[in-house]
């Protein structure tokens, strides 16, 4: 549909590639596992769960990527640092995939930062994320750490429009010395992954995607989102699940289109049982994109749908 | 004199409204919980920031609810209840963010500290964070429900706050459309070039 003028980067997280203009590369799918209520987990404190389906669940993913050429990522979530170390420990063992650590708790992910720097698994994680709170200490422990990847979240708690969100990351706020980009590459982030940041429908949903094509256009970085945290957080097509749970599940997966259609390079698809439903659609968008974009002289990786699918 | 505001609830969430008439609101944090419907409303609250702002908004445009009850579980990273917590002990400062808060981004984006005073002034919490005995809840709501006047003060009513559109200064074509078309993406404009 279009192109940018400014070069874009294309970030190479252990072997996965993410980034470039529309139809370059094929859109990078990330599922998240052992998220909260994820009936495989038995003790999110500590980091038990059903070894046997986290396992056929990571495979599965790793089927559908192996069949649509979309590459894949696994997005771990965490309470705690013990329950991160455990799910590090599995995913790692499992899947050569790279993987995002997640916490809402900041030790824990800082905790985890430094234990994939121990275990030497620095180089396939992505931090997820750098966000409008860090503080002095988080920033010291990536600088110290392995990673070199890592989500930045322009989601502005202060400001949460378009300008504010961009400000963020160019910037930063009145309580912050610089904007987010800088910070993460002061703590030696090689891959950046700009994240806009979802707000829930009602609350700005929209404005993530006029910021993917911001961000691509002024800083030429990867840039995507959990986009299905809108429609899953959307009150009305909660209370459709109650009767019909395939409305909400279309929904939920249909919104990955919107982020590729807007120059997406990376979809959080949210739970991981979707996998076998999320690849093939944005394989689909893919292919739809990369026709759209044939005329640019925009090349199809080899690993595109377009040159496995049709 | 009028105690609540008209289309009361306010906002929209995972929650749902009882007797509009009740001293007490219940909020169940990270839990699901079936409304009682002497509660004024009832439901969850999972975020530090919109959700707890959706708690103030429907509080303060509702001057007969002078209590909040918090039960439920805890969200988890995000700390809701200890969050609201501390909104109501401590309030915003000037940037919104929520003092003492130990969520992971607390901050009210769109609430003016006065509101946020007002809410101070207009409930008392009854933390009793991690209950979810749906008995002793309802217990609560039953002592409570009917047990204080409203607040001596209007409702506070919110309008859809929207953004002001700013035309760029200039416009550049940062994105190609076709030979003649481009794309302006920081003010979203698609035009044609001579």
């Amino acid at each position: 549909m279009f192109r940018f003028q400014k070069e874009q980067k294309i970030a190479n997280i252990a072997g996965v590639k993410i980034g470039g203009n529309p139809g370059e590369l094929p859109t990078a799918l990330a599922g998240t596992i052992f998220y909260e209520g994820h009936d495989i987990v038995e003790d999110a404190n500590e980091g038990l769960f059903d070894r046997k389906i986290a396992e056929d669940l990571l495979n599965s993913q790793r089927a559908s990527s192996d069949e649509t050429g979309n590459p894949c990522l696994v997005h771990i979530f965490g309470d705690t640092e013990q329950a991160l170390r455990n799910y590090i420990d599995f995913v790692s063992e499992i899947t050569d995939s790279p993987f995002l650590i997640d916490s809402p708790d900041p030790l824990a992910r800082m905790a985890a930062a430094e234990y994939v720097s121990e275990i030497g698994l620095g180089d396939r994680a992505v931090y997820n994320s750098i966000n409008m709170t860090i503080g002095e200490k988080e920033r010291k422990v990536l600088k110290d750490s392995d990673i070199d990847s890592s989500i930045v979240l322009g989601f502005n708690a202060m400001d949460s429009g378009f300008k504010g969100r961009m400000q963020l990351l160019e910037s930063g706020t009145s309580s912050m010395d610089k904007g987010l980009i800088d910070i993460a590459l002061e703590c030696g982030m090689c891959n950046i992954l700009i994240d806009p940041g979802i707000t829930p429908m009602g609350n700005g949903s929209g404005v993530s995607l006029r910021i993917t094509l911001a961000a691509k256009a002024k800083w030429g970085l990867p840039v995507g989102s959990g986009i299905h945290n809108a429609p899953s957080s959307w009150e009305w097509l909660r209370d459709k699940k109650k009767h019909d749970p395939l409305v909400f599940k279309m929904c939920d997966i249909a919104s990955a289109v919107m982020q590729q259609a807007a120059a997406g390079n990376f979809v959080l698809y949210g739970p991981i049982e979707n996998a076998p439903y999320i690849f093939p659609v944005a394989a689909m968008s893919d292919i739809m994109i990369y026709e759209s974009a044939e005329e640019f002289e925009i090349e199809p990786a080899s690993s595109h749908p377009f040159n496995r699918l049709v | 004199m009028y105690t609540v505001s008209e289309k009361w609830p306010v906002t929209k969430g995972d929650f749902s409204a009882g007797n509009p008439k009740s001293c007490i609101a219940v909020v169940t944090l990270a839990s699901s919980m079936p409304l009682f419907e002497k509660a004024a409303i009832w439901g969850s609250c999972k975020t530090e920031n919109l959700g707890a702002e959706k708690v103030v908004m429907n509080v303060v445009s509702n001057c007969n609810i002078r209590y909040i009850l918090l039960c439920g579980s805890e969200s988890r990273g995000h700390l809701a209840g200890q969050t609201l917590k501390a909104l109501y002990e401590n309030g915003i400062d000037e940037d919104g963010r929520i003092l003492g808060s130990e969520g992971a981004i607390p901050f009210i984006e769109n609430l003016e500290i006065e509101t946020i005073e007002r809410f101070r002034q207009q409930v008392e919490l009854i933390d009793r964070t991690g209950l979810t005995d749906i008995e002793e809840i309802y217990s609560i709501v039953d002592n409570y429900h009917d047990s204080e006047k409203p607040f001596e003060a209007s409702p506070i009513s919110f309008k859809k706050a929207v953004r002001k559109y700013q035309p760029p200064e200039s416009i550049g074509a940062d994105i190609l459309i076709s030979e003649k078309v481009v794309m302006d993406a920081f003010s979203g404009f698609i035009y044609e070039i001579a």
